[in-house]
């Protein structure tokens, strides 16, 4: 009878196991349907032009282009006074340790995707294509390498011996799967420097300008290699790539009667290169940088609070911005009227920046200029200067001047001049992200309340985060974290 | 097969002309509980193989010589042997037999178990011991009730999220979850709404529960292979009884209170402690600065005129805006069930209406729910069962985010921390401190109280869960049974903010909608052999083959730009703003088996054993086995201790064996380009994951040994079980240098021992006289310790080289997990009232680094936990009184923080705070002066490191449930059979040192910061059943 049951048994176990084992594997080879495998990703022109736009897709963030490339130079250094009101900015305005910019995942992240772009091109027939991403994908490389050096490595020519420990680590080649991980050292800043004008020489030839400014294009390409140059100390490229970027768009030099209107158009006419937002990429109400520079939602509406307006002008810039009065006492110069105060929903009424005003229709959403044509002006008198030409550098600081609506200068020279010129500077691009650069590559120490900062102390240089130290051997955290 | 048959037809037909010269006796069984007929009961003519057994009404009738005895068997009940004695009617009372060794124990795949025959661990607990309690999830009602069970709620809304934990934590980066099975059927447990926090167990009426069963080591649980890592939640629900039809009416009131309001500043207050922040800040840098300037700036900055006098500030009023949100609510519950049936055909139908509200306005809960379970035998051999539960589910949710947060308008968070000079409401009675009017002083602007009423946060829930299956009895011995189950739920959220809140104002009101839909299917088939060969040799043996396929797809919306408030569709809106829309799933197939062999009632041998499957596994590892062996020897049994008076049972258990845990989300293995990286409203997308094809589960090896005892004839009876679960192959996220553009790799590497001890008891300490009290106690100690990471991580930069999981310091090689690890605070310094903290060598400093000077503060894991019962009853009154215990687990007080920035900020802070706030040199507290902004020149915030680390265990007064039974002859008179009056008092008494509402809450993120407390309820109800 044991017999009978055991046939029973066995009877049925083949049954069992068909249901299951004769499905198996093909049944559990579940793929997803909201993304694809990297192994096919960019092997089509429609991948490549969707991996491109990743990399553009990188800059909008809070981290980079969305705030803090912005206004973090301002809360580093003399231009900005935290306000406490959301308490955002509070440590970097106090340059507490540590309290500094953070772009290194991002940028990297954004390096991987233009290294990836850049190996995927010959999937490309069509040569202008080609061309115009490998154009792109470079120039974004370049501008994503140039802002890890200036925040993270000292500035060709200060360096400071006994804490300097390099650039920043240099790949070009892409990484997808985790065999091709790298643990890469920090790379020389001449290195760094030297692949930035390799990219940046082959996207200012290879690029057009037919995209506009909110891709990489040809002006922007000379733009950036005139701001790259005047860092490395590299004088007669600043002042040519200056001049090119100026003849080649799409930005233009605005005047004076247009000059405050560009600041309220939501694409800056002025602009070489913009980082655009659309609605639904509004950063909102906690980083953006309306929300970050002021409290308005309107101007002169003092009766609705938008934002915190965290990070308002500090007395130095005011008095730099007060300081050329006309024969009334009104002040002469008109960015000023770019600054205007506050509403008190927030605390204490300041006087804040405007530059950032929902100007694409919505609050708390800005296009963000990232190198406009002032700059080159700039960018050509302080070359020239050092250059030892000082009636060029004049002219261009007057341009700059007269523009603004004070007068020109004459019969100034030497210190005087170069003085002018990092004043105008310093007004010109206020709130735009340049001040702590323009200080720190010039090797200067920071001076401002509560507290200066000398150009010998660490926190010049921003951290590299702990958890890329601890997971690369081969990588030197900057000096003093 | 067939020959057996013949074979038994053969044999009663035989044995029949025998009979027919006894005596015909018929009589009814009843029960000893509550006099209900049992149905089932087998009777037996004590000596003869001659037997029956009754029939839905309890009767039978059986044929049988004068002087014979027969022999009432029923599972659940003592035997009795009864004397014919000439008689022709005999009923027979049986007594409900309590003893530990009969009760029986549901385990997986249907299976039953006497606990004799157990030798895993499982703990149960009767549906009866949870009814009527006011949760909307039964997993709330386990709390302090099984032994290696840690409960606890995420938050006090009315069907929230409530985290289990078996027997410790075994996972780091997967999940912890255990494995829910209703009736069969394996439950998605995703939480699926974006707008109110949910509870997958939701959808399930508590009192449709005819009990839980925790299966928590290997032996019980290894059959579900690698889902059973974190332990097997079975609960089953009512069945129908064969007989009379009976109805049952069920009906509570619910009275919910807030646990607390905490003791914050009144109008002078603050302005006084705001102006010492603002003054001392200044004055550190601006010696000039005076008292009366920071006064005037302070007064400004809340909107009031600089120029107000001492005695104008003193009249100045105070508004309490923490009760704005956080108040009283009410609450329902309707039931109505029937059960009965024929032989043939049982049924148990019921359906329930349960509404109750939060103790913070405009968050509740709504549930209609209706169970129908069918039993019904199609013949002799094959019976089909049915189950189906259908339940809808509306919630009202916080504003921000489902489970708290620091979000301005959220009433949990911001009332107590909003500037009280802020009136409520303007002098004609509209609400103050609009945006259009500025919005409230202070960072908190919004006016909680006109953003919870305008905007409309909600979800509905609809879920259907039901199974199918036939048993087919080949044999007396073999079953077979096919088995399909479906677990459906579809959840719809709203999240509409009204143009005139300030989330809303700027964009002209934002409507957000989103639906999501799990359907999840399970099949499989199983065969059950069961035999015992000469009376000492009991066979079973259990195959089966099961496959899940789980699909979850989801939509999103967001619009905004309304034309006035009342349109609140998306439909109306001028500008689509977003549009989602998602796909993921898995599949699973598995073969499993278990072979029990028994020896004379004493001995017993178990071997389970899972082959498992998974598209989640990479393809490497596509396959998993996971075997498990156990014993146990019934030492009461052996001829030294059978009839002892003291010790009536002893029982050792043994277990070793492996699970898996494979919640390591559904593509982990891929490597992965994903959309949604666009750039000037062109699509775009970017590498998002590299890929692993050997990545696998994370396996879990778990010994336990067990002793059951029962002395004093099983007046205490409990169980202890010593256990170690060693989890390896961990998921962990291995580190990967940014440069390369990603930030990790998934890798099964990690590991985690949890080695505890459970122990149970309940004891009999008075019955007499019809007065009974008995005693339940649970305790559970359990400890994580983190043994292996993966290879090559840098030690941190403290004196003892600590090894964490790199960017995540609650995970350190040596310590428990949820470790915490942060710097000590020294209290603050005499003489300038700054905060000060230890160095790394135990002096002092301001600035304490991070991570040289930290140190290991605690665990946020609790490592003691467990409940104490105590029930009376006595003449249709019952008393059950349950306190809930929890010990060893240490949280940042978050909302703490905000509010014990004594005026660092602009927010309120709690009275307690700002009385022992250093004022003058000399004062001896551990509260620093207030200070503008937290941070002193050169110094760390305030509230750094342990300063907000506070002790949250806690022990409650969980439950005191109260009840009284009508006596039966009056309730005859009214024509029921049973009635019954109750109140229940749930969360009466909490004893903790915790300072914020409540020390029970999950950090989901932002630690315990807008969390809506748990909330004291009582209730009052009323059940008949007729």
């Amino acid at each position: 009878m044991f017999l009978t049951y055991k046939y029973q048994f066995t009877k049925w176990l083949p049954l069992v196991a068909l249901l299951s084992l004769s499905s198996c594997n093909d049944l559990l080879d579940l793929q997803p349907r909201q993304s694809i495998s990297s192994s096919t990703a960019l092997s089509t022109p429609e991948g490549i032009d969707a991996a491109l736009n990743g990399i553009y897709d990188r800059l909008q963030s809070p981290r980079l282009y969305g705030r803090d490339l912005i206004a973090i130079p301002e809360a580093l250094s003399d231009n900005g006074r935290a306000t406490n009101k959301s308490g955002r900015l509070n440590a970097e305005y106090l340059n507490q340790v540590g309290a500094h910019f953070a772009n290194w995942q991002v940028a990297y992240y954004a390096i991987n995707q233009a290294n990836l772009v850049l190996e995927a091109l010959p999937n490309i027939t069509d040569q202008a294509t080609r061309d115009r991403y490998e154009g792109e994908a470079k120039f974004l490389r370049a501008l994503l390498y140039f802002d890890l050096m200036r925040t993270y490595a000292y500035d060709p020519g200060v360096e400071v011996a006994e804490y300097n420990r390099g650039g920043v680590p240099l790949l070009v080649t892409g990484v997808l799967t985790p065999d091709q991980i790298q643990f890469p050292a920090r790379a020389s800043v001449a290195d760094v420097y030297k692949q930035i004008y390799e990219d940046l020489t082959v996207a200012s030839a290879k690029l057009t300008n037919t995209r506009g400014q909110f891709y990489a294009n040809k002006g922007a390409a000379l733009a950036l290699f005139s701001r790259v140059a005047l860092y490395n100390k590299d004088y007669a490229n600043s002042v040519k790539y200056a001049t090119e970027a100026l003849a080649a768009g799409p930005a233009r030099f605005l005047d004076r009667d247009s000059y405050l209107g560009g600041w309220r158009a939501n694409r800056h006419p002025e602009s070489f290169f913009e980082v655009t937002y659309t609605t639904p990429e509004n950063i909102g109400v906690n980083e953006s940088l309306q929300t970050t520079f002021t409290t308005l939602v309107a101007l002169g509406d003092r009766t609705r609070t938008g934002g915190f307006g965290d990070l308002v002008p500090s007395a130095s810039l005011l008095a730099a911005l007060d300081a050329e009065k006309g024969t009334n006492n009104q002040v002469l110069d008109i960015r000023r009227q770019l600054y205007e105060l506050g509403t008190t929903g927030r605390g204490t009424a300041e006087i804040e920046s405007t530059k950032f005003f929902g100007k694409n229709g919505a609050v708390n959403l800005d296009n963000v200029p990232v190198i406009r044509a002032s700059e080159m002006y700039l960018n050509r008198a302080e070359a020239n200067y050092f250059l030892g030409k000082e009636e060029e550098a004049l002219a261009d600081v007057n341009a700059i001047r007269t523009r603004a609506g004070l007068p020109a200068r004459t019969a100034l020279a030497g210190t005087d001049l170069l003085n002018e010129i990092l004043r105008q500077r310093r007004i010109e691009l206020a709130f735009e992200g340049h001040r702590w650069f323009d200080l720190k590559r010039r090797g200067v120490d920071i001076i401002k309340t509560p507290t200066t900062v000398p150009y010998i102390d660490f926190r010049v240089l921003a951290q590299i985060p702990v958890r890329e130290i601890t997971n690369n051997p081969n990588l030197r955290q900057n000096f003093g974290y | 097969m067939r020959k057996l048959l013949s074979g038994f037809w053969l044999l009663c037909v035989l044995t029949l002309p025998a009979l027919a010269q006894d005596r015909t006796v018929i009589g009814k069984v009843t029960s000893s509980d509550d006099g209900t007929p049992l149905p089932g009961v087998t009777v037996q003519v004590k000596g003869t193989t001659r037997g029956t057994s009754t029939d839905s009404e309890g009767n039978y009738r059986i044929n049988a010589a004068d002087n014979a005895r027969l022999v009432f068997s029923f599972i659940g009940f003592n035997a009795q042997e009864v004397a014919i004695g000439g008689r022709s009617t005999v009923n027979v009372t049986l007594q409900s037999n309590t003893t530990e060794l009969s009760e029986v124990v549901v385990t997986g795949y249907g299976g039953t178990l006497s606990k004799r025959e157990i030798t895993g661990s499982i703990s149960k607990i009767k549906g009866s011991d949870i009814e009527n309690m006011p949760i909307q999830s039964f997993d709330r009602a386990l709390q302090g009730r099984a032994a290696g069970v840690q409960i606890s709620s995420a938050n006090g809304i009315p069907g929230g999220a409530v985290q289990v934990r078996i027997r410790g934590v075994g996972s780091i980066a997967a999940g912890t979850d255990p494995l829910y099975i209703v009736d069969g059927v394996q439950l998605n447990s995703n939480r699926t709404s974006s707008f109110t926090s949910t509870n997958p167990l939701s959808f399930l009426n508590p009192n449709d529960i005819e009990s839980i069963e925790v299966l928590k080591d290997a032996a019980a649980a290894s059959i579900y292979g690698s889902q059973a890592a974190n332990g097997v939640v079975l609960v089953t629900t009512k069945k129908g009884k064969a007989g009379r039809t009976q109805f049952n009416l069920n009906t509570y009131y619910a009275f919910v209170e807030p646990v607390k309001y905490l003791d914050v500043l009144n109008t002078q207050q603050w302005l006084q402690m705001r102006t010492e922040a603002v003054f001392n800040q200044t004055a550190a840098t601006n010696p000039a600065y005076t008292v009366e300037q920071a006064r005037r700036a302070v007064l400004s900055s809340v909107r009031l005129s600089p120029e107000l006098s001492e005695s104008e500030i003193a009249a100045l009023p105070t508004y309490d805006w923490q009760k704005v949100g956080i108040r009283s609510g009410r609450g329902q519950n309707y039931e109505f069930s029937m059960n009965g049936g024929s032989d043939k055909t049982t049924f148990f139908i019921s359906a329930a209406y349960n509404d109750q509200d939060a103790s913070l306005r405009n968050v509740d809960f709504k549930r209609g729910t209706s169970t129908i379970n069918l039993t019904h035998k199609i013949n002799n051999r094959i019976t089909l069962d049915q189950k189906l539960n259908l339940s809808t589910i509306t919630q009202r949710g916080q504003f921000g985010s489902p489970n708290g947060g620091t979000f301005l308008g959220a009433a949990a968070f911001a009332g107590p921390l909003i500037i009280p000079v802020n009136p409520i409401y303007n002098p004609d009675g509209s609400y103050y401190g609009t945006p259009a009017t500025g919005g409230l002083a202070g960072i908190l602007n919004q006016n909680p109280l006109m953003v919870t009423e305008l905007n409309d946060i909600r979800a509905s829930t609809n879920s259907a869960v039901g199974n199918l299956s036939l048993t087919y009895r080949i044999t007396d011995n073999l079953t077979l049974k096919p088995f399909v189950g479906m677990d459906y739920r579809m959840t719809r959220g709203r999240y509409y903010s009204d143009p005139r809140t300030a989330d809303g104002i700027n964009v002209r009101g934002r409507v957000q909608n989103q639906f999501d839909e799990i359907t999840n299917f399970i099949s499989n088939i199983t065969l059950n052999y069961n035999k015992t060969f000469n009376s000492v040799h009991n066979v079973g043996f259990l195959a089966g083959a099961e496959y899940r396929s789980d699909v979850r797809e989801g939509i999103s919306i967001q619009a905004e730009n309304l034309p006035t408030p009342d349109f609140r569709y998306a439909n109306s809106a001028a500008n689509p703003i977003a549009t989602g829309g998602f796909w993921t799933g898995f599949r699973k197939d598995a073969l499993f088996a278990n072979l029990k062999y028994e020896f004379g009632g004493r001995y017993v041998l178990n071997l389970i054993g899972r082959y498992d499957g998974s598209s989640r596994f990479g393809r490497e590892n596509r396959y998993g086995f996971f075997p498990a062996a156990a014993a146990s020897w019934l030492i009461s049994e052996e001829s030294f201790l059978k009839g002892s008076p003291v010790v009536n049972t002893l029982k050792l258990r043994a277990s070793y064996g492996s699970t898996g845990n494979d919640q390591i989300g559904n593509f982990p293995s891929l490597g992965l380009f994903e959309g949604g990286f666009g750039y000037n409203n062109q699509a775009g997308m970017a590498p998002t994951q590299l890929s692993n094809p050997n990545l696998k589960w994370e396996q879990n090896i778990t010994t336990n040994l067990g002793l059951d005892f029962g002395f004093f004839n099983n007046r205490i009876t409990g169980a202890v079980d010593v256990f170690e679960r060693r989890s390896k192959d961990l998921l962990l996220f291995k580190p990967v240098p940014f440069v390369n553009g990603f930030s990790e790799v998934a890798q099964n590497v990690g590991e985690v021992k949890n080695r505890g001890i459970e122990f149970e008891i309940t004891t009999t300490n008075f019955d007499r006289g019809g007065f009974k009290w008995s005693t339940s106690f649970n305790y559970t100690f359990v400890k994580s310790n983190v043994t292996k990471l993966f290879d090559g991580i840098t030690p941190l930069a403290t004196p003892d080289s600590l090894v964490a999981l790199p960017g995540n310091t609650s995970v350190i090689i040596g310590y428990p997990l949820g470790t915490i690890f942060t710097s000590r605070y020294a209290g603050v310094n005499p003489a300038t009232g700054r905060g000060m903290w230890y160095d790394a060598n135990g002096n002092i400093t301001y600035a304490p680094r991070n991570p040289a000077d930290f140190k290991v503060m605690g665990s946020n894991i609790p490592t003691t936990f467990g409940g104490l019962t105590n029930s009376f009853s006595y003449a249709g009154f019952d008393l059950n009184v349950l306190f809930q215990y929890e010990f060893g687990r240490k949280e940042f007080n978050s909302q703490g923080s905000f509010m014990s920035e004594n005026g660092g900020r602009l927010f309120n802070t709690l009275s307690e705070v700002y009385n022992r706030r250093w004022q003058k040199p000399g004062d001896i507290t551990d509260i620093p002066r207030p200070y503008n902004g937290n941070a002193e020149i050169r110094g760390s915030s305030n509230l750094t490191g342990t300063r907000t680390l506070e002790d949250a265990s806690y022990i409650r007064l969980k439950q005191i449930d109260f009840g009284y039974n009508i006596p039966a002859a009056f309730a005859k008179r009214v024509r029921v059979n049973r009635a019954r009056l109750y109140a229940q008092a749930v969360n009466l008494i909490t004893w903790s040192k915790w300072t914020g509402y409540d020390a029970e809450f999950l950090n989901l993120g932002a630690g315990n910061s807008g969390v809506v407390p748990i909330a004291r309820t009582y209730t009052v109800g009323l059940q008949l059943g007729f």
